[in-house]
């Protein structure tokens, strides 16, 4: 792959080599002195390209990477920016137009890892930049062109979870041309929207919109439905990967290419006494809105008919333990409330809130529910209602902040509680899937923007309110926007794995083992004849996380990308870093 | 099929949805409107919650969609029709504007921008700070090339008969780029000076600061440059080119013959000018009073011919053309005017007190000027020629100088500034007036006076202007010593010995070419056009040089750019509403001196200086944007830009049409009485991006009025949003959390000023929205909930807020130094005509409908066509992608349910 290659000194091969060095705007220029670090570093060994752009990732200045690459016959380059997570992709992207390897390309953090950690003091990031990047140019120097592994996938995917999310990404899928194998874990598809009647904010039925789903479902040779159905286990390599489905006590087998997890919500639980909850006339949300769907007429609840009810908001959201925002709740009370009123417009509501959320268009539901005789009464954060109930109902005391911080008292006959989402305890799934969990024990996307449907788990992509709380119809778009992303994949039949993998040197290794047990991924195996056995790994599936590499106690693994010889040359380059 | 689909805009939602559909293997056309891809997103200082640089993340994606081997990006292209094809695609047409840069030559040096002389408020940054008209979008723009913005040729231009880039030595002079400014005169004509004392500029009629306190004084600044050029020491500065072997005779030496005889000097013809009078410059020399162009500052451009080598006989009249011809000259340029003039055909014409407008002024011009001391003098004529004169008469001593003119004011055809001038030195108008007759003096043959008529005045006539009819028993005697008849002037006879003539003796040739039946005979000026003014005599050389040349090189005559094919003029009113209001700035240049009864001919208009030059520049409008000064032109290394480049259309056939036009903002200044375009230091959200950008345009936030670091700064939320007042009741989603960031950062930028929101209800519904809620709580922002009633200013530029505190129950005033109005999302009306017509649903808001949004989020109600973004409904990054991926997987199944039979 490399081009030119200048003569051989001391046995080692010296590429040639640019250096770039981005000011992000003012992300890093406004605390390193990018061109005293191109000017340290233009004499290094192997450079012969150095300069500081204002974006190295903006489209001009990647085609002055290409420009020079093709004018110096470079080998590779060094780029100093963010972090690799956001563009790795780009700068290989950009060696690979150019011609060269891009696995010689070599980026260096001097934004998380040094500007955005040393504002207070730029003249010593800059000193630690200088450091960053002699490491980076020494590891680029000990470079190697690899090439990635390119695997056959296979057309279809694993969906867990057979709520709107599950099913709809099931339908969309087939519809262009996967296979799916739809687990859902209860009896029938259809998850929470199935229990439900009218939905905000277009009044669909979540029952009709279920049985319309079931129907596409069945008219769909292409998609496998299995209920009562668990995924307790995952094998294989990516773009192919082994799902096994625990049905009752048996199990079965799926070879998948993608896997996209949506298995949905629970509703808040309220503890014994919490606003009341478990005292007769203190209802959720789920329970009022069952009880609404599930009658019709004067609304009666334990054989009395409801002639007041009061609403009281963030049950279980934005609470300590809970600390985000269940974004669905405010406005599904709102139009609970619509409800009510439409079966009986006499009947008094009173809204307890603390910031009413109805955004976007479901604005509209919150101004109906005012116009329509609900009443909406504010209490600060640190100021809950107090709530107690005796034989005639429900007394809610509250400091209202829409009159004056008053106190007032509302007695209601059912008192609802606006209860939001949790994360469901899948731990086992989480478990057999390695999938992330965010610190509100949502799963986890890689990164809201680039990629908000994928997890670090390469193939396994998540989908709904698994993630985070969404309404009915976010999570139908989001289950679309998993199975676009799984057919952006398997579409093209083949996917390249990074070659960043580790491997054995067979003539060191001794076949101790110590590496088949540190692996995490169970990419390594022993295996050979005549007595004597050694260490081999899968390069199909092996993530490159270098578990193996310090416990093997011979040194006879080496990690391609980050060598020891790399790591060590990248040491020297920390410690002389612009004191040489 | 051209491609499989199409996906209008490329902000974030149709760049997704691009390289989702591309990942997937089909073929992708994505029309962007603006110059760059990547919409507002990368505009954006952070994203919130995570407070990832926001171009960091646009940058790679804007990238990875101009890359991706199955999309097609192409940018300054808007989709202006859409129709079923009846197989589920669409025949759609794609219009592209020219960006006037080869983008395949360009660099992206800005060495362009650097030498543009046209500054413009920057839309990408908040029209805060300036960009030129030569320009790139931002630093991260992609493609990375230069354009330059020409919604039209501007209207002082446009009006130049003679091709003039009238806006572009305006603006050259506006830079102190003097000399630039000669040359791009120079570049038309030789008479820079000539035109500088005596054009009637047409320019200055048209500008549109005439609509205003006046128009630019344009032609008084092409006198500052001549004069300014003419004080140094150089000639033209032109190098003589190299002779390319070819000879051409020009016949006459007015400003058509000289401006066609420079122009092919200029482009390696030897030239050779005939003159019959006995001073070359024709009319100019001979008919335009030295009070208007005084001989030395003719002769100063005639040194401009001389310099690159065009020779002029003196006393030559050429009787044939075609002895020219014979002698060896490859082409002939007869140019010689209208020396004849027309007669007033009455009785007693051929008195001896009766003369020729033209003859008197070419007398006057050769010093054989009347004794006129005491005398009175009648000119008949309403014409140019019949002001000079009178004009003249008052100069050489007249008691009294009479005009008489058949028609009225309005339909004068003399230049009305000129006519205004005569009248304050005391020429007398009589109008709608007549001769009839010029008696004499007993026993000689001398005139005792002028018998007229009335005139009343009847239909109009083919020109429009009404037909004088005499009024019987109207006529009445006016006593003169001489009358001076300036009714009109005609071609010399001998043109038509030559070609064939119109009945008003104009030469009959192709007014595109100019060139008669012969092949190398060519005609141009006034003897084309009849009596006329130089600026168009010039346009004529011009014109005539061009054609010579196409027909000497064996060219087919093509359009003659400069005065063919200049773009449409913008529209004077378009260009007023570019801003809501204009300071009236007085007129500081000094006037003309006119008195009554002057009796002498030095030049009535004094020079103007380099101040006056400057502010008198300095209040055009640059109505059309690029003033096509050619700095530019000069500048490039690449030599890429090509002002000549029109827009293109297209028509393609794709199988899906994906709108992701995104949203537009609350146009702030819609609630007045947030002051917004009143105070200066009341700016929107957008604004306060960009001053917290990592490419934004000063070190630290600024507010504007002063430029002082501000220490109180307030957020106005719901500005355009939840508001009945301004018909828009929905929530914008995404205002509440976007400030909770620009607060976050202001907290690092602005380490002491105090931050207050004031809001309704903070709305932070995401996935780790409201966290970030706690955490500008927890970094000190005051949260204020109520409205904001009003905002007033204090004579500092300070803000005063009236708002509602709900939580004290009070209503409140307090002091800003800052106000950010938080403003809201609207639909993006851009398409709406379109899909309209291609039958499609809009919500109640006017919003592209989703009708069945819960099974089919980012279908529309057509089949084929869908949203993604913001198009459809408020929407945030996160949900705009994930809505993009939504759209991205319909297309493909409706791609693929296409391409299976049915």
């Amino acid at each position: 792959m490399s081009a030119t290659r200048s003569p051989e000194g001391s046995g080692t091969n010296e590429p040639r080599l640019a250096v770039y060095v981005c000011q992000c705007g003012g992300n890093i220029g406004d605390y390193i002195d990018t061109q005293h670090v191109i000017d340290v570093v233009r004499d290094l060994p192997g450079v012969q390209v150095a300069r500081d752009a204002m974006f190295t990732c903006s489209d001009s200045n990647q085609q002055e990477m290409i420009d020079d690459i093709a004018r110096e016959s470079l080998d590779g380059f060094v780029v100093a920016c963010c972090s690799p997570k956001l563009h790795t992709f780009t700068f290989r992207g950009v060696a690979e137009r150019a011609g060269v390897n891009p696995y010689r390309v070599t980026q260096v953090n001097l934004r998380e890892q040094c500007s955005w950690t040393h504002t207070d003091d730029p003249a010593g990031a800059t000193r630690k930049a200088i450091r960053l990047v002699t490491a980076g140019v020494a590891r680029a120097c000990h470079g190697t062109a690899l090439e990635p592994v390119q695997v056959s996938t296979t057309p279809c995917v694993a969906v867990i979870g057979g709520g709107v999310a599950g099913m709809r990404a099931a339908i969309g899928l087939a519809d262009v041309g996967l296979d799916v194998c739809l687990v859902e874990l209860e009896a029938e598809l259809g998850g929470w929207t199935g229990r439900f009647g009218e939905l905000f904010p277009r009044g669909v039925s979540g029952r009709a919109l279920v049985r319309r789903m079931r129907q596409e479902i069945a008219s769909r040779p292409g998609i496998e439905v299995l209920t009562g159905a668990r995924v307790v286990g995952k094998s294989g390599t990516y773009g192919n990967y082994r799902v096994t489905i625990a049905i009752g006590d048996a199990t079965t087998e799926r070879t998948v290419g993608q896997i996209v997890v949506a298995t949905g919500f629970d509703a808040y639980e309220p503890v014994a006494g919490e606003f009341g909850y478990g005292s007769p006339g203190v209802v959720t949300l789920p329970e009022f809105r069952r009880l609404l769907d599930e009658t019709d007429g004067p609304i009666v609840h334990d054989g009395r008919t409801v002639r007041s009810i009061a609403y009281i908001y963030c049950v279980g959201s934005r609470t300590d333990g809970h600390a985000y925002c269940s974004r669905y709740c405010c406005s599904a009370a709102a139009q609970a409330s619509l409800l009510v009123a439409d079966r009986d417009p006499d009947l008094q509501q009173y809204h307890l809130y603390r910031d009413l959320r109805t955004y976007g268009r479901n604005e509209v539901l919150f101004g109906e529910s005012r116009r329509r005789g609900s009443y909406y009464l504010r209490f600060a954060d640190d100021d809950p209602p107090q709530v107690s109930v005796d034989g005639e109902g429900v007394s809610i005391t509250v400091h209202d902040l829409l009159t004056a911080g008053a106190e007032l008292t509302v007695a209601a006959d059912l008192l609802v509680l606006v209860t939001g989402m949790v994360p469901r305890p899948e731990d086992d799934l989480i478990a057999a899937l390695k999938l992330p969990v965010g610190r509100d024990g949502f799963l986890n996307e890689i990164h809201p923007k680039l990629r908000p449907v994928e997890t670090v788990v390469d193939g396994v992509l998540i989908a709904g309110a698994c993630q985070a709380p969404k309404t009915v119809a976010e999570s139908v778009a989001s289950g679309m926007a998993a199975a676009a992303q799984a057919a952006a994949v398997l579409k093209r039949g083949v996917a390249s794995l990074d070659p960043q993998v580790a491997i054995v040197h067979d003539a060191a290794c001794d076949g101790c083992g110590e590496c088949v047990a540190a692996c995490p991924f169970g990419a390594i195996a022993l295996a050979g004849s005549d007595g004597h056995a050694v260490a081999t790994i899968s390069a199909s599936g092996c993530k490159g996380c270098g578990a193996c590499t310090p416990v093997c106690p011979i040194g006879a693994i080496d990690l391609q990308g980050y060598t020891d010889e790399q790591v060590r040359a990248m040491i020297v380059g920390l410690l002389d870093g612009g004191v040489r | 099929m051209d491609y499989d689909a199409l996906v209008v805009g490329s902000g974030i939602g149709g760049m997704e949805t691009a390289i989702k559909l591309g990942d997937m293997g089909y073929r992708v056309l994505v029309v962007e409107k603006e110059p760059s891809v990547g919409g507002r997103m990368v505009l954006l200082s952070k994203v919130f919650p995570t407070l990832d640089c926001a171009s960091c993340i646009a940058t790679p994606k804007m990238a990875a969609t101009v890359h991706h081997p199955n999309v097609t990006v192409v940018t300054d292209s808007e989709v202006t029709a859409v129709a079923r094809t009846g197989d589920g695609g669409f025949r759609v047409r794609v219009h592209t504007r020219p960006r006037y840069v080869d983008p395949a030559a360009c660099t992206g040096c800005r060495k362009c921008e650097e030498a543009c002389t046209v500054a413009v408020p920057d839309e990408w940054n908040g029209e805060m700070v300036s960009r030129r008209a030569a320009y790139i979008a931002y630093p991260q723009a992609i493609p990375q090339k230069a354009l330059i913005e020409r919604p039209g040729t501007s209207p002082c231009t446009d009006a130049c008969p003679a091709g003039i880039k009238a806006h572009g030595y305006v603006s050259l002079v506006r830079s102190g780029r003097y000399e630039e400014a000669f040359r791009l005169i120079l570049d038309a004509t030789p008479l820079v000076g000539t035109l500088g004392a005596a054009c009637y500029a047409p320019c200055e009629s048209a500008c549109t600061r005439g609509e205003l306190e006046g128009p630019v004084a344009i032609r008084r600044l092409k006198r500052f440059v001549a004069e300014r050029h003419y004080a140094g020491p150089d000639g033209p500065g032109v190098t003589p080119p190299v002779p390319n072997g070819k000879r051409v005779a020009v016949v006459g030496s007015g400003p058509a013959g000289l401006t066609a005889a420079w122009q092919l000097a200029r482009a390696g013809y030897a030239v050779h000018v005939f003159e019959a009078g006995p001073d070359a410059g024709g009319f100019l020399r001979q008919a335009i009073p030295a009070y208007r162009l005084p001989a030395e500052v003719l002769d100063r451009d005639l040194a401009n011919l001389a310099a690159v080598g065009v020779t002029i006989s003196t006393d030559s009249p050429v009787g044939d053309p075609a002895a020219l011809r014979a002698d060896g000259y490859d082409a002939v340029l007869v140019a010689t005017g209208t020396p004849r003039s027309r007669r007033l055909g009455i009785p007693g014409e051929e008195r001896a007190g009766v003369a020729t407008g033209l003859a008197f002024l070419r007398d006057v011009r050769a010093g054989r000027a009347p004794d006129l001391a005491g005398r009175h003098v009648v000119v008949v004529g309403g014409g140019n020629v019949a002001v000079d004169a009178a004009r003249t008469a008052a100069r050489l001593g007249a008691r009294e100088v009479t005009v008489a003119y058949r028609r009225s004011r309005g339909e004068m055809p003399a230049h009305p500034a000129e006519v205004d001038d005569a009248l304050a030195e005391g020429v007398r108008i009589l109008f709608q007036v007549a001769p009839v007759d010029v008696t004499g003096q007993e026993g000689s043959a001398g005139t005792a006076g002028l018998r007229c008529s009335r005139m009343a005045l009847g239909e109009p006539d083919g020109s429009g202007r009404l037909i004088p009819i005499p009024v019987e028993g109207s006529e009445f005697d006016i006593p003169c010593d001489l009358v001076i008849a300036a009714v009109g002037l005609a071609p010399a006879d001998e043109l038509a010995a030559s070609l064939p003539v119109h009945p008003d003796g104009t030469a009959a040739v192709d007014p595109r070419t100019l060139q008669g039946p012969q092949g190398w005979l060519f005609v141009a000026g006034d003897a084309v056009t009849g009596p006329s003014d130089i600026a168009h005599a010039v346009g004529q050389g011009r014109r005539a040089a061009h054609a010579i040349d196409c027909w000497l090189q064996g060219r087919e005559p093509d359009a003659f750019a400069p005065l063919d094919d200049r773009l449409p003029a913008v529209d004077r009113t378009s260009v007023l509403a570019r801003q809501r209001t204009y300071a009236a700035r007085p007129r500081q240049l000094p006037p003309a001196a006119l008195r009554d009864e002057p009796r002498d001919f030095s030049r009535v208009e004094p020079s103007i200086g380099e101040q006056e030059a400057r502010e008198a520049a300095g209040r055009c409008l640059d109505c059309g944007v690029c003033s096509e000064c050619g700095e530019c032109l000069a500048a490039c290394p690449a030599d890429a830009i090509d002002l000549a480049m029109r827009g293109e259309d297209r028509s393609l056939d794709v199988g899906a049409v994906v709108v992701a036009t995104g949203y537009r903002l609350f146009p702030a200044d819609l609630k007045p009485q947030y002051g917004y375009g009143r105070f200066p230091n009341v700016i929107t959200a957008m604004q306060m991006e960009r001053l917290l950008a990592p490419t934004r345009p000063y070190t630290s936030v600024l507010r504007p009025s002063d430029g002082r670091i501000p220490l109180r700064v307030a957020y106005v939320m719901c500005t355009g949003s939840r508001d009945e007042s301004v018909g828009n009741p929905l929530c914008s989603k995404f205002c509440c959390m976007y400030s909770l960031k620009q607060n976050e950062l202001l907290m690092g930028v602005l380490r002491f000023a105090e931050l207050t929101v004031h809001y309704i209800d903070i709305r932070a519904v995401g996935k780790g929205y409201d966290e970030f809620f706690e955490q500008a709580k927890g970094m000190g922002v005051t949260f204020v909930k109520g409205r904001v009633a009003a905002i007033r200013e204090t004579p500092e530029g300070n803000l005063v807020l009236r708002y509602e505190d709900v939580d004290r129950g009070v209503v409140g005033e307090a002091d800003y130094d800052l106000v950010v109005l938080a403003v809201g999302v609207l639909p993006n009306h851009d398409l709406d005509r379109l899909l309209s017509e291609a039958g499609i649903a809009f919500d109640d808001f006017a919003y592209i409908a989703e009708a069945d949004e819960d099974y089919s989020p980012a279908a529309t109600t057509i089949p084929g066509i869908f949203v993604a973004g913001a198009v459809s409904g408020p929407r945030d990054i996160p949900e705009s992608i994930v809505h993009a991926g939504a759209a991205a997987l319909q297309v493909a199944a409706h791609l693929e349910r296409r391409s299976v039979p049915a």
